[in-house]
């Protein structure tokens, strides 16, 4: 296993190396907080967060993107980008949530174009998790604050350094391609970060998901959906927030004769999801769309890919404008 | 990986509206003849009965309908298409005329099980508008050369009214011809209306067709699936020889926007060709 000291002060180096056939995104602060944005070498490049607000899906899968245009009667491809990117100081619980993606994007029946062209010209270098948050509940669903999954390099902090791990072939020929930038790590540097480590697993609150898909088979018709969805406006912030929802639906935008058909993300749990034009809709209610949501995660995918598909990152607990924990919603379940 | 791989399958394939068809006196539902602009688009288009497509408008959208033509109709594709004040592509393509360009994605889904109804007798129930994909398997079972690998062929079909039975030229083609028996209905007749009148279940139910070494395909509206279920199970049919295809919302086709998803199932790729035994699995309601 390959591993490299980087001095944090050098990561312009290596932003300025990535720049010069790619684009370097990680955390910074601006006005409206941290965000995961394009980053210059001079750009301050900051620690000490616990996650990003918006989920790292965006960057692979946009809240919309164009799958091709027309003019008239005539449409025209839009080929993926092949833009070749690095992305740094993303949460192992997000890097882990590509893998699900991938299930979805890339079955091999049909494949995703613009979501396989990301993919294949992205390097993922995820950063260790040193303070989890109160919401936070990954080691629940099978992830790790030092989870490789996803990653072509996993980063420690390490005071002022960072000792990057190579986690991928990819991962590997990229601090190969950069090794005048790294140096090797001491055993002190090894060992504080080994104590880092398990100090953030211990602090992951976890909560006990034993039996849940087993419970959710048997409850589909249970009043507790109308209790749970009782509070829930609706507003689909959760689904956009989650890093493993994946829904979306093709639409029109025209002007004139010229126009273009985009891909959206949509929400499950908005009625227009899968309201027919006959008028007829199938999942008419607060509560069928709340039950379709929670399956689709915890049994569904389970069922079909043997995968909770949920990272425990939290952000549906953090965004919910009315405190809605999905946490509670599985204790009920499994109650 | 091959190229095919690498190919952008939300891009629909240019076609040409050739012919259009009012079928029903409401000229709410209208047939389109559908050609390929391109000679690879039409090789690469194979499809079965049972399947469907994406009819896609600039402009305003797509929206996945069954294929009404039989994959025997070489040269061209039919799509039968309800217009619905409330839909944006309905009632796009129903203000479209012949010779406009449009475009199609597919063929997408599975497809009516055409191996296992071989050597069997085949009974097909449909309702209203929903004939389209059993029109398609009538298409196909009748061509000559296929249809001595099927027993005998029964059909039931029935609509609202006289003036809303699609198809009309074919269903009296196929009243007049031999190796089908058809029976077609109406609920309620008008002045000059000599047919039988009733609703399809209670038509099965005075037909009532063997079970034995049979298969029944059946689409219709909910309500007609419905009531038709009991007395197809009372004539002796399994569940598993019972065979709908479901319809549900759809925005691509191809399993991954999550908009038909049931159970485990995405109604696009592992439908919309069902069993009554699948069905009564599946945890959220159908019909």
């Amino acid at each position: 296993m390959l591993q490299r000291l980087i001095k944090k002060e050098d990561l312009k180096k290596l932003i300025a190396s990535v720049k010069k056939e790619g684009a370097f995104y990680g955390p910074i602060r601006g006005s409206e907080g941290l965000s995961l944005s394009e980053l210059n070498p001079d750009d301050e490049v900051a620690f000490a967060y616990s996650n990003f607000k918006l989920p790292l899906k965006r960057q692979f899968f946009p809240w919309s993107e164009e799958i091709c245009t027309y003019e008239a009667e005539s449409m025209t491809d839009v080929p993926p980008s092949e833009e070749k990117v690095v992305i740094f100081g993303v949460r192992p619980c997000d890097a882990f949530s590509l893998l699900y993606l991938d299930k979805i994007f890339l079955d091999e029946k049909f494949i995703d174009p613009y979501y396989r062209g990301r993919r294949d010209n992205s390097i993922i270098i995820s950063l260790a998790c040193r303070e989890p948050l109160k919401t936070c509940f990954c080691t629940s669903v099978g992830v790790n604050p030092a989870g490789k999954e996803g990653a072509d390099i996993l980063a420690f902090e390490v005071k002022d350094s960072l000792i990057f791990e190579a986690c991928s072939e990819k991962g590997k020929e990229f601090m190969e391609t950069n090794s005048a930038i790294f140096k090797k790590p001491g055993e002190a540097d090894i060992k504080a970060r080994d104590e880092e480590v398990s100090a953030a697993e211990k602090r992951v609150q976890a909560i006990d998901l034993s039996g849940i898909t087993e419970k959710l088979q048997g409850c589909f018709d249970s009043p507790i959906w109308e209790e749970i969805a009782q509070r829930c406006l609706g507003c689909g912030v959760c689904t956009y927030s989650c890093p493993t929802c994946h829904c979306f639906g093709l639409y029109d935008e025209k002007v004139g004769l010229k126009g273009r058909r985009i891909k959206v993300q949509d929400s499950c749990l908005f009625p227009s999801f899968t309201l027919e034009a006959s008028g007829h809709n199938p999942r008419g209610s607060d509560e069928e769309r709340m039950r379709q949501r929670i399956m689709h995660k915890f049994r569904y995918t389970v069922e079909s890919f043997e995968d909770i598909f949920c990272v425990g990152c939290g952000r549906c607990i953090i965004n919910c404008p009315v405190n809605m924990d999905i946490r509670e919603a599985l204790a009920e379940v499994i109650k | 990986m091959s190229s095919n791989c690498r190919a952008n399958p939300y891009l629909p394939k240019p076609v040409t509206i050739e012919k259009i068809t009012i079928e029903n006196e409401a000229r709410d539902l209208k047939t389109f003849r559908l050609a390929f602009c391109n000679g690879d688009d039409k090789k690469g288009f194979k499809y079965e009965c049972g399947q469907f497509a994406m009819l896609s408008i600039p402009g305003a959208g797509e929206s996945p309908i069954g294929i009404a033509s039989s994959p025997m109709d070489e040269e061209y594709l039919e799509f039968t298409v309800k217009c619905y004040s409330t839909g944006v592509v309905t009632t796009a393509l129903h203000n479209l005329e012949e010779g406009t360009r449009i475009g199609v994605r597919g063929p997408y889904g599975n497809s009516f099980p055409l191996k296992e109804m071989e050597g069997k007798n085949v009974l097909i129930v449909g309702g209203g508008f929903a004939f389209t994909t059993l029109r398609s398997t009538i298409r196909y079972m009748l061509i000559k050369k296929n249809r001595t690998r099927f027993k005998n062929i029964t059909v039931i079909y029935g609509a609202r009214s006289p003036g809303e039975l699609i198809y009309k030229p074919e269903l009296k083609e196929w009243e007049e011809r031999d190796g089908i028996e058809m029976y077609v209905t109406v609920d309620r007749g008008d002045a000059n209306w000599k047919g039988r009148e009733g609703f399809v279940p209670s038509v099965l139910q005075e037909v009532a067709p063997s079970s034995e070494n049979a298969i029944v395909l059946v689409c219709g509206p909910p309500i007609m699936l419905k009531f038709t279920m009991l007395p197809l199970l009372d004539l002796g049919f399994s569940p598993d020889k019972i065979i709908t295809s479901l319809e549900r919302r759809m925005s691509c086709g191809i399993g991954k926007c999550g908009r038909c998803n049931v159970g485990t199932m995405y109604v696009c790729k592992d439908g919309p060709i069902l069993n009554y035994k699948q069905i009564q699995e599946l945890s959220e309601g159908i019909f």
